[in-house]
């Protein structure tokens, strides 16, 4: 982490040479040194020069911090992140595929939908990453065909504004969020723009029914778009319970001195499988390979883990701010339930919230 | 007959003029920008998704829902109220700017003109941060007053939305209303205060009648552009549960996109535009009207006495709602480590334009494509018009007039309409422009040719055609004429047109929003991107980088142009 935080500072002074001697002068740059097929395809990578890379998986600071690590580990290869919302990116996506024009080289939206569609219209690159058999065993095979693979992992809880919500006041469950003491107190973000406040939908959807929403409706949550806006409206203090939080953007906004809590609902804190794909075709192939070899190895894993997101890979611990998916209870609904499940509960959710 | 027909092919070469191959050329390069994207448009609302083939469903499935036809119905709400606050807003400031002895009314002005420059989602971001419900500072500062638990003002609502594109259009009714008073001499009033009508009653019955057509006219333009809206509404409308149109188009993109749909969907804001543009027309080409046809007579400012200081202070307080408060949380936020947090040293900072300017692998880009785009795309709406508006006004040829309606058609395009015709018709191949900064040069252009055409035309037609003649009948060659003598007489008038272009492409989001791909990014595009997650501080500077440049432009122009810029519109 040190080493880590010493590269953000100096690419924040924006001294290119700095950040090249800062790389060289890590230790891991040794063990980065590319050796065999990784070695051969970071070569070919080189002569792309560049990659663009679609991300739902994070918070902007945290998809920029990732895609920095990249460059620093294959000097030489520009990343362009693009971080929206799952639905957003795979619209433009879409609009890349109609128009004959792909922009994107690795997509990493948060709705397995998206790649379960790309996959049935043959779109999707089939590719085996080294790296693919070097991750936790719960991330392994998400996709039996391999065309798409598990590059991230995130918790889906609840957070609540501490100089708002007294202690002991917090829910301890998904289903107190319909308590009325809630009243105009709740953030939550949009299936219809957020991939993984779908996911969330689907589970919710599936434990309690659809009168769940119908209780939290009553309750007028504020409706952002992603869902990391539901920290925003907290840390502003325009409302105080997150029904939606993704552990890893409350956390590193607590850091920052916000006064958020996390809340590990008892029914189960959702995991989030958040998958990874090259669609067919894309302009740099070769180091959109190399990009997911690099989002599924120990060097990502830790930046990930820096930010408190699930690192994926066994060899990096799990942040100690955080409570991790290895201890605390999980729920999460299959991959099939997901890609049936989000265009109804976007649609349902229209009816029940009106946008 | 073989010979008078040779003779006659040989008269028509004689007379032959280039100008008549640039007309069509001319013609062609139009049609291709103007008509292709909306015929195009028109030919996808009846094709069928994969197929192509010939289909209603789209019409079918695009009205057949309740929440199609809500948002209609809130659009038309959001328009009607924006163009009755336009105007309860830029009505009496432009008449005590225009005929009063109201104090610093250069001041003023200049106020207006910095309201003119903020985008409406940037509008929209400031007022979010004043007026959240809870959080917001106008909010708090009413909690601690009074003491309660509840703040008083609601941004997210349909009167908070009305409210924030009110407050970025009133200039449009200020600007329409203000030139056509500038223009109107004292002796009607003067005949009516002879008969013993008070200044008041002159006024509200003489004067602003006069004027009405003027009025109504930038009222309509406020309609249009509140309909025609994506970003403030994207910001503001969602959280208070509502769609309007332009946020119900943007769904049809969603996986599996619809084009088609989007297409029919998007014909009544069309039809809705040019319906009230003809209105607008029908109200200003009525006869009658002849106290506005030029300068002459005396004009003599209204005594307000006492109550100049009360007309003042309706201005200031316009000009603190519409361009100094918001701007001020702005500039506040974008300095901030957390905006929230408020007031104090410990809370300021220049991280937020570090990440942007050094760390984020997209702002650097975009804010280079936005200036790069607008520029372009300013030289080229004005090289095209003033390429047709010399041969509209010189009748280089009998059909010129077509040139005209083809400039000014985009006004009743609204910019999200124009880029799904653009989408339609020029992303995929054979054209396959998608991806390339020349579509988005190209749609900006379009966007705004009536703006550039109505200035540089005004301009031509200011200039007596003898001027050109005297270099013809001396032997200089029409093209002479145009680069030695016209271009020099126009040089403000394009200066001021270019700047106009500029500003408003640069700080266009609903035409870019569906055009832009990763490396042609801009700023309004990625600052809707940081909205989403609400990272409220980098999108405030990436904001404020955007107004300090338009700013810095706006105030070369107006010092090369003077008084009139921006404020006189033909």
């Amino acid at each position: 982490m040190p080493a880590n935080v010493a590269r953000r500072e100096i690419l924040k002074c924006g001294s290119a040479a700095f950040a090249l001697a800062a790389v060289v002068g890590t230790p891991r740059a040794a063990s980065a040194a590319p050796s065999g097929s990784i070695g051969d395809l970071y070569q070919a990578a080189k002569r792309e020069g560049e990659l663009t890379w679609y991300t739902a998986h994070c918070d902007d600071a945290t998809a920029q911090a990732v895609g920095h690590g990249f460059e620093a580990l294959y000097p030489g290869i520009r990343v362009s992140v693009m971080r929206t919302t799952a639905q957003v990116a795979f619209q433009r996506v879409s609009q890349e595929l109609k128009a004959g024009a792909l922009q994107v080289d690795v997509l990493s939206s948060s709705d397995v939908g998206h790649y379960a569609w790309l996959k049935e219209r043959k779109l999707l690159e089939r590719f085996e990453p080294e790296n693919a058999g070097k991750v936790l065993d719960a991330y392994q095979h998400y996709d039996p065909d391999g065309y798409y693979f598990v590059t991230a992992a995130a918790l889906v809880g609840m957070a609540s504004n501490t100089a708002r919500v007294r202690q002991g006041e917090a829910p301890r469950n998904w289903s107190e969020l319909a308590d009325p003491k809630w009243k105009d107190r709740i953030a939550v973000g949009h299936p219809g723009f957020s991939g993984y406040v779908g996911i969330w939908a689907v589970m919710m959807r599936k434990l309690y029914g659809w009168r769940f929403f119908e209780s939290l409706a009553s309750n007028n949550p504020q409706i952002g778009r992603s869902i990391n806006d539901a920290i925003t409206l907290l840390n502003a203090g325009e409302r105080s319970l997150a029904a939606t939080a993704l552990v890893g953007t409350a956390a590193e906004s607590a850091q920052k001195g916000n006064p958020l809590a996390m809340i590990y609902p008892s029914d189960g804190t959702v995991l989030i499988l958040a998958p990874t794909g090259i669609v067919k075709g894309v302009r740099h192939p070769n180091a959109a390979r190399l990009f997911v070899e690099y989002l599924l190895s120990v060097e990502a894993s830790r930046i990930w883990a820096d930010r408190f997101f699930e690192p994926i890979r066994p060899e990096v611990a799990p942040s100690a701010g955080v409570k991790s998916g290895r201890e605390i209870k999980t729920i999460r609904p299959s991959a099939e339930e997901i890609v049936r499940g989000i265009p109804e509960v976007t649609r349902q959710w229209r009816d029940t919230f009106g946008v | 007959m073989a010979g008078h027909l040779r003779c006659l092919i040989a008269d028509r070469l004689r007379r032959f003029e280039p100008g008549v191959l640039l007309c069509l050329a001319l013609i062609a390069v139009l049609v291709f920008l103007v008509a292709g994207p909306m015929v195009r448009l028109l030919i996808s609302s009846v094709q069928e998704t994969e197929t192509g083939r010939l289909t209603l469903a789209n019409y079918r499935d695009a009205y057949g829902s309740l929440h199609c036809l809500r948002a209609l119905v809130n659009s038309l709400k959001l328009g009607l109220g924006v163009a009755f606050l336009a105007g309860v807003l830029g009505i009496p400031i432009a008449w005590a700017v225009s005929r009063t002895d109201m104090p610093a009314k250069s001041f003023v002005r200049f106020m207006v003109l910095g309201a003119f420059i903020i985008p409406p989602y940037l509008g929209a971001i400031g007022w979010i941060l004043l007026a959240g419900p809870n959080s917001g500072w106008l909010n708090r500062a009413w909690m601690s007053l009074a003491g309660t638990d509840h703040g008083v003002f609601n941004i997210y609502s349909m009167t908070g939305l009305i409210v924030v594109v009110g407050l970025s259009s009133f200039p449009f009714v200020f600007v329409a209303t203000n030139s056509a008073l500038d223009l109107v001499s004292s002796e009607m009033e003067d005949a009516a205060n002879i008969l013993g009508a008070g200044a008041l009653r002159t006024t509200i019955r003489v004067t602003l009648p006069v004027v009405l057509p003027a009025i109504l006219g930038g009222l309509i333009v406020s309609f249009l552009e509140a309909i025609a809206l994506f970003g403030a509404p994207a910001m503001i409308a969602l959280p208070a549960r509502f769609h309007v149109v332009a946020t119900q188009l943007w769904q049809f993109f969603e996986y599996p996109a619809r084009v088609e749909e989007a297409a029919a969907y998007s014909l009544p804001l069309l039809l809705i535009t040019v319906l009230m543009l003809w209105l607008q027309r029908v109200l200003t080409g009525r006869r009658g009207y002849i106290a506005v046809t030029g300068k002459g007579g005396e004009r003599r400012m209204v005594r307000l006495g006492r109550w100049r200081w009360g007309m003042l202070l309706y201005a200031l307080v316009v000009a603190a709602l519409s361009l100094l408060l918001p701007v001020s949380v702005l500039l506040h936020a974008a300095f901030a480590k957390a905006w929230g947090r408020g007031f104090s040293l410990g809370n300021l900072t220049l991280g937020n334009f570090r990440y942007l300017l050094y760390e984020q692998s997209q702002a650097q880009q975009a804010i280079v494509n936005t200036f790069l785009y607008a520029g372009a795309s300013a030289f080229v709406a004005i090289g095209l018009s003033l390429a047709a508006a010399y041969v509209v006004s010189r009748r280089l040829v009998r059909w010129s007039n077509s040139l005209d309606l083809l400039c000014m058609a985009p006004l009743v395009i609204p910019g999200i309409v124009l880029a799904i015709g653009f989408y339609s018709a020029y992303a995929a191949p054979p054209f396959a422009l998608y991806g390339s900064a020349v579509i988005m040069i190209l749609a900006f252009t379009v966007r705004f040719l009536p703006i550039a055409y109505t200035s540089t035309s005004a301009g031509l037609r200011s200039i007596n055609p003898e001027v050109e003649e005297a270099v013809r009948i001396l032997g200089g060659s029409r093209l002479t004429a145009i680069a030695r003598v016209l271009a020099p007489l126009l040089k403000r008038s394009l200066a001021g047109a270019w700047i106009m272009v500029f500003i408003a492409a640069a700080r266009e989001l609903s035409t870019a929003i569906l055009l832009v791909t990763p490396d042609t990014r801009v700023i309004s595009v990625v600052l809707l991107d940081l909205s989403e997650e609400g990272n409220f501080e980098v999108l405030a500077a990436l904001g404020t980088i955007l107004l300090a440049v338009s700013m810095a432009i706006a105030a070369v122009g107006s010092r090369v142009i003077g008084r009139d810029f921006m404020l006189h519109r033909g």
